[in-house]
């Protein structure tokens, strides 16, 4: 670096204000983007195994919207309904509101059907047996690693204000679409 | 740019670790447990937690149809617990009206709760281990508690959701319109006759930056261009027209010139004759921000304030507006990102606050439409309206060697009141000479091939200038 190279840059104040006026700038457009639309997680645990690893870095949607709906099998972002400001958790949604859900000899049963789970080894065994009804605005969220995981089975159904958003990819150390998951 | 993306980066990275707001973590808290745990816990009436005489930071959050205790009590605890009872009182004797629940993950046993009598409700959590966190949850009907008005307007700010969205889009809006609105009173106020008739005299041997700063209440590309024109015109320079690029070339020094004129052609002219398109290209990009050009500006606006036509230089009185723009456009960033820390995941209060920066901004672009004019500027600016007026008339100008002079003479003049190509119209009947101080090495150029060579050449160079000055410079 030579004198002359820091001479042009600190030459004149506008230098400042032309650099704050940028900085400024991309600095508003990453924070809306980063509150309200798209963010980036690591995952931390294995409740989410095989689909997803341990230190995995995710790529997530955010829904600012209450009122958005979720759908069966999404990957989704909770806050902990019993420390929501400090615990967030990374599950599967396998109930949606108003359903009723059973699990019984390690299979699940939504509305007395029982559904299909492809995306978790058919050796994984879900337990406790039990039963939940949905209210209007619950989700019934688990972990796909069904044998190590806390989720609703233990703490019941989540309300949708502790969505924060959905999964969409794993960027980090593979790339992977969460919806081939 | 480097400073740009790290700032990004480093910026996107840092809330990507999810960052809400800290109340009073349990693991926090001095508390010793026990094998055989009971922990009182008071809800006061004003919305206010104590567990076991000590008042917590968090409080009742004000939901829309219940008020709503969240809390965990018990965080990785240092040793197991047998049984731990939580004893809640509430400020009101409706117990039973209360939806509670008792959550427990990674290493707890039975869980229950229940109404011991109108005031209390009991949780309790059996076989808890030292990873196990233990949270009770109370749904309060609306009016168990009564919390402060300043409480119930915080805990609501956020709740306003799309409210807020919306009055950050009406506030830029309702500044563009207010501002308007202002320009429109000031120019009332200020009310320029359009002139009946037309001067086919300059009203004032002034120069033409001057004229400009009067007309557009700034030095820009036209001024400069201008200056630069009645610089040639005047015989200080040439302006060189060659296949290869254009150049300046110094002529006679005029020991009469203006001090903004010395520092135009200091700026053009280091200590060569010819001054080329890569040397004035090198000469502005040698610094992001050229000092001359910036003092060139506030030499011309300056002058014209001297004259009479502004009570205060108008650049001083916009700089006002910009630095007091500045400092709330700081304010409102500061209140934008405040509100997105406050409130992480209900954070449409940040729009409020965006819209403040815009509106500053709508501030800052529209300040230079106000009106700033003495009553002498007025008038004066009046008689150059008129003068405008006979530059861009239809009428041709019948040929003689008089006005042959007067289309150059006037020609920096009808840049700066935007009529130049009228301006030239006018002599479109002429058996065109070219000017002396424009050299060409293309033979037999008419009026029209003159216009299409020289305005291009004084346009770059005066936008060039123009774009080097420094912000905010006094």
């Amino acid at each position: 670096m030579n004198n002359n190279f820091f001479t042009k840059l600190i030459y004149g104040g506008g230098v400042f204000f032309d650099t704050i006026k940028w900085v400024a700038l991309v600095c508003v457009i990453l924070a809306i983007v980063n509150t309200f639309f798209f963010s980036i997680f690591f995952v931390d645990g294995q409740s989410m195994e095989p689909n997803l690893h341990d230190k995995e870095v995710v790529f997530w949607r955010k829904s600012s919207v209450e009122a958005d709906r979720l759908s069966r099998g999404q990957i989704v972002l909770v806050k902990y309904p019993g420390d929501p400001e400090h615990k967030q958790y990374v599950k599967r949604v396998i109930g949606l509101p108003g359903e009723t859900l059973e699990i019984k000899e390690s299979k699940v049963f939504i509305n007395g059907k029982v559904t299909k789970q492809e995306y978790i080894p058919v050796y994984f065994r879900t337990e406790p047996d039990g039963i939940w009804m949905m209210k209007e605005n619950e989700y019934f969220i688990m972990g796909d690693n069904r044998e190590n995981s806390s989720d609703s089975r233990i703490f019941g159904p989540v309300e949708r204000r502790f969505v924060l958003g959905h999964a969409s990819a794993v960027i980090f150390p593979r790339f992977l679409l969460v919806r081939d998951m | 740019m480097f400073f740009l993306v790290f700032f990004g980066v480093s910026f996107f990275a840092f809330n990507t670790v999810t960052s809400f707001k800290a109340d009073t973590p349990i693991s926090q808290t001095n508390i010793v447990y026990t094998p055989e745990y009971t922990s009182n816990i008071v809800i006061n009436k004003d919305g206010t937690i104590i567990i076991d005489g000590q008042k917590m930071a968090q409080k009742i959050d004000l939901l829309a149809d219940s008020d709503e205790l969240r809390l965990p009590v018990i965080d990785k605890p240092a040793t197991d617990i047998d049984l731990a009872t939580f004893i809640v009182t509430l400020p009101k004797a409706n117990a039973g009206e209360v939806t509670h629940e008792i959550l427990g993950i990674h290493g707890v046993g039975e869980i229950n709760s229940f109404v011991q009598d109108e005031n209390t409700i009991i949780y309790q959590a059996r076989n808890v281990s030292t990873y196990a966190t233990v949270s009770i949850v109370a749904k309060l009907p609306k009016g168990t508690i009564a919390p402060s008005f300043s409480y119930w307007i915080l805990s609501n700010i956020p709740n306003l959701g799309s409210i807020w969205l919306v009055l950050g889009l009406v506030l830029p809006i309702a500044t563009f319109i207010l501002m308007m609105l202002f320009i429109l009173l000031r120019l009332q106020s200020q009310k320029v006759q359009a002139p009946k008739d037309e001067t086919d005299a300059l009203p004032m041997a002034i120069p033409p930056g001057v004229v400009g700063v009067l007309f557009h209440q700034k030095v820009g590309a036209r001024e400069i261009a201008a200056t630069l024109i009645d610089l040639a015109c005047r015989g200080d320079i040439l302006i060189l027209d060659r296949s290869r690029g254009f150049g300046f070339a110094k002529n006679h020094l005029d020991k009469r010139l203006i001090g903004y004129e010395k520092i135009l052609l200091s700026k053009i002219f280091k200590h060569n004759l010819v001054s080329d398109k890569e040397e004035i290209d090198r000469r502005i990009n040698a610094h992001l921000y050229s000092k001359k050009i910036s003092v060139l500006s506030l030499g011309i606006s300056n002058l014209a304030t001297r004259l009479g036509y502004f009570k205060t230089n108008p650049q001083t009185i916009y700089l006002r507006y910009k630095v007091i723009g500045s400092i709330v456009c700081v304010l409102g960033l500061a209140g934008f990102f405040f509100s997105l820390s406050q409130y992480a995941n209900t954070s449409y209060l940040a729009f409020l606050w965006l819209g403040m920066v815009i509106s500053t901004l709508v501030v800052s672009c529209m300040v230079q439409k106000i009106p700033v004019r003495t009553s002498l500027g007025q008038d004066n600016y009046n008689n150059w309206l008129a003068f405008k007026k006979y530059l861009e008339s239809d009428k041709k100008i019948p040929y003689s060697p008089d006005n042959q002079e007067i289309f150059q003479r006037y020609l920096p003049y009808a840049i700066v009141l935007e009529c130049e190509i009228k301006w030239a119209k006018r002599f479109s009947e002429h058996n065109f000479i070219m000017p002396d101080w424009f050299v060409s090495d293309k033979e037999g150029l008419g009026l029209e091939d003159f216009c299409l060579s020289l305005f291009p050449i004084v346009s770059y160079v005066s936008r060039s200038f123009a774009a080097i000055r420094e912000p905010g410079f006094r």
